[in-house]
């Protein structure tokens, strides 16, 4: 009897635990929920742009102390597509993200609510419209091409430099002898990313066609011979000059960004393929106030060496699940406009994270060197647009075939060859707009 | 009370493996289930919509060149991974269970590396690659010396010799209980028989402890079979895809390529790879333990 009685008890206990365990489990998942539904006031800002993440924690803080409503910042260094793949999944969507422009075309007819109606779509022409309606609030204007080190090149040749005056190959190869023969024995740097590689040089290729999407079309369809392109064979001249001069020649593939911004900065180096965001890495150094962007120089008379390839980065949208009530979506709106139109808010975007606003009703000057070109050839209208549908595994398929060129493993005929099969693959469909 | 019945056992089996089978039931059995319909989608990861596309998926997944040649890549890992790693455990089992001085502080010495997280692990070696090795190299022959990880040999083997690194020293403690749990009074009684030392070791030490060979053999290939965190930091797939595993595959697939449902196909077949190597390798030493 009493064993039996022990048992029983045992039993019960073991029962009741994992009863408990349970609940303590679906608890979780309940609270969780309660907290994302029922939390109607203050919003969700998912931030992917790594290098304003301070600024934004500062921002968000001073927001809610100004105008009472809570902004909560969170980051996350997975690939964004990921990090929204696994929020969307989990049901649990920020009220306000920011992503990339790609994104934006992947996510928002089903995520996203339309905001034509805004004041601030009037006052910028890097907006994302999907059919009929807006959808992304572009964050800022990121622009491609080469950074230089005036200071650098100034203590060779003892002339300021004037980038004007290097728009064609021949020129600017002329600089770099003159360069090399005064000492500097490896004026340029080359990033080895594949991103750096694949979606910004390779991606210059197609963005300066006359039509990318038709030029594109026709290369997936083998009706292109790279090998007989005016512009790759321009742009692929230009990379040679790099690839030819690169500090880091013997082991290319393996130099590290942070050391090629480094030799930058310092003016070991005065060449560098990238763009206004290289700036963050450039300021951890000690660098020199004299830098700035200039278009990739290339024998041409087309005009695209008078300008830098690029346009709106980082797109916000604003969630339209049930798990965000209107109310959180009027206060995301207004975070909105009050980056666009109120001192602070303006402030917060050009002074505080270094950014070149997308919007025309700001004048602020730029802060860094390198914003500042791009803010001038926006301003100039010397752009050249983004194409934003390349597919997902473009970057790092064609970025690899990339590095086996910078790593001589492969001459252009076998690159030309490489990225002919990768687009073979692809069925396209067009995006003329 | 009767203890045959089927109430009694069910509530036998329910009160001691209960808890643990549900937990298993809800973090391995229902996402895998769920992971299986999702390789008949063609979902991209975010979509409310899940499009049902048959077997399409496996279709694209065996056709998927690079898919088949990381699953090469990662056998010819695995080959080399298993085979020293556990070499060099058993070795240092051995040395550790000899009756050097200070053994017990080269044990946990040998087990330390095991104790760092694979990512943290990856860049420590990035570093002694790419900048120690490379100013050794450029000291001694004084000209400049690439990194071996910019070189595809280089990077394969890289990755062997940071994975042996880590897991030698966790293997060597399975072997190492594996040593104690062979009688002295065995070995004693071989060496009286006329055994030399290593014919001790030979045929009555190792045949004994056969067991330990099969638990660390088997939790050597598992694991480098799905490698993914020291491959992410250490090489991250370069240089040109030639160190991509087949998990990085996988997960790029499905997460950066955005093409969820062949990668959900990929990594059903890498587990089908992987159970059936890992259950062969169990079935095959099994029948050769003794029972002491």
């Amino acid at each position: 009897m009493k064993t039996k009685l022990k048992r029983i008890v045992a039993l019960m206990t073991v029962l009741a635990m994992s009863v408990l365990l349970l609940a303590g489990c679906g608890g979780g998942a309940e609270g969780e929920e309660a907290q994302s539904t029922g939390n109607t006031s203050g919003i969700t800002v998912f931030n992917s742009k790594m290098e304003i993440q301070e600024q934004l924690l500062d921002m968000a803080e001073k927001y809610e102390k100004k105008t009472g409503v809570h902004v909560e910042v969170y980051y996350s260094s997975d690939t964004v597509s990921a990090h929204m793949a696994t929020r969307y999944a989990a049901n649990n969507p920020y009220t306000l993200s920011m992503v990339d422009a790609k994104d934006i075309y992947a996510l928002a007819e089903e995520h996203a609510i339309p905001l034509e109606d805004e004041e601030w779509v009037k006052d910028t022409d890097y907006e994302i419209s999907i059919g009929d309606h807006v959808y992304g609030f572009p964050v800022c204007v990121e622009a491609r091409g080469i950074i230089y080190n005036a200071d650098a090149i100034k203590k060779v040749t003892g002339e300021d430099f004037d980038p004007e005056k290097y728009k064609t190959l021949t020129e600017w190869k002329g600089l770099i002898e003159e360069l090399k023969k005064g000492g500097m024995e490896a004026p340029t740097g080359v990033m080895k990313e594949d991103w750096s590689l694949g979606a910004h040089y390779l991606a210059q290729i197609y963005e300066e066609q006359e039509n990318p999407d038709s030029f594109l079309m026709d290369l997936s369809k083998n009706k292109v011979k790279l090998m007989k392109n005016e512009k790759f064979n321009s742009l692929m001249d230009t990379f040679d000059v790099l690839k030819d001069n690169n500090y880091a020649k013997a082991s290319a593939i393996s130099a590290e960004r942070e050391i090629s911004e480094k030799k930058l900065a310092e003016g070991e180096i005065a060449f560098m393929f990238g763009g206004n965001w290289d700036w963050s890495q450039i300021n951890q150094f000690d660098y020199t106030e004299n830098m700035g962007m200039m278009p990739v120089p290339q024998d041409t008379d087309d005009g695209s060496n008078d300008k830098l390839v690029g346009g709106g980065s980082k797109y916000f949208f604003i969630d339209n699940s049930a798990n965000t009530s209107d109310e959180q979506r009027q206060q995301a709106k207004d975070f909105l406009n009050w980056l666009v139109y109120e001192d602070d808010g303006q402030s917060f975007l050009v002074n505080d994270c270094a950014l070149v606003p997308a919007f025309s009703n700001i004048d602020l000057p730029i802060s860094d060197p390198l914003g500042a070109s791009v803010s001038k050839y926006t301003n100039e209208g010397k752009l050249v647009p983004n194409y934003n549908y390349l597919p997902d595994d473009h970057f790092a398929i064609l970025g690899a075939m990339f590095q086996k060129y910078l790593a001589g493993i492969s001459d252009r005929k076998g690159f030309a060859k490489d990225v002919e099969t990768y687009w073979h693959t692809k069925t396209l469909t067009s995006h003329s707009e | 009370m009767e203890r045959n019945t089927m109430a009694y056992k069910s509530k036998q089996f329910l009160m001691f493996a209960g808890p643990a089978l549900i937990l298993f039931c809800m973090v391995i059995i229902i996402p895998f289930l769920y992971g299986l319909f999702l390789t008949f989608t063609s979902w991209d990861g975010v979509s409310a919509e899940k499009p049902f596309v048959g077997f399409a998926n496996y279709v694209s997944a065996f056709k998927d060149a690079y898919f088949w040649s990381a699953i090469g890549r990662t056998l010819i890992y695995s080959a080399f991974a298993v085979v020293f790693v556990n070499v060099v455990a058993f070795l240092l089992a051995y040395m550790v269970t000899s009756g050097v001085k200070g053994q017990n502080f080269f044990r946990a010495g040998f087990f330390i590396p095991n104790l760092i997280g694979g990512i943290v692990l990856g860049y420590v070696w990035k570093f002694v690659f790419n900048r120690a090795f490379v100013a050794i190299g450029e000291a001694i022959s004084g000209g400049t010396t690439p990194s071996l990880l910019s070189t595809t040999g280089g990077a394969m083997f890289c990755l062997i010799l940071v994975s042996v690194w880590q897991y030698a020293g966790y293997m060597m403690l399975i072997y190492v209980a594996g040593f104690m749990s062979v009688s002295d009074s065995l070995k004693e009684a071989a060496m009286i028989d006329g055994c030399t030392p290593s014919q001790a070791m030979r045929n009555v030490t190792i045949p004994l402890m056969r067991t330990s060979f099969t638990t660390c053999i088997f939790l050597s290939i598992t694991r480098c079979f799905v490698v993914y965190d020291v491959n992410l930091s250490l090489t991250k797939g370069e240089p040109f895809f030639s160190s991509v595993m087949a998990a990085m595959h996988v997960y790029n697939k499905a997460f950066t390529y955005k093409d969820y449902g062949t990668g959900q196909a990929e990594a059903l077949i890498l587990f089908i790879v992987c159970a059936i190597v890992g259950i062969t390798q169990v079935y095959v030493s099994k029948k050769g333990e003794v029972e002491a």
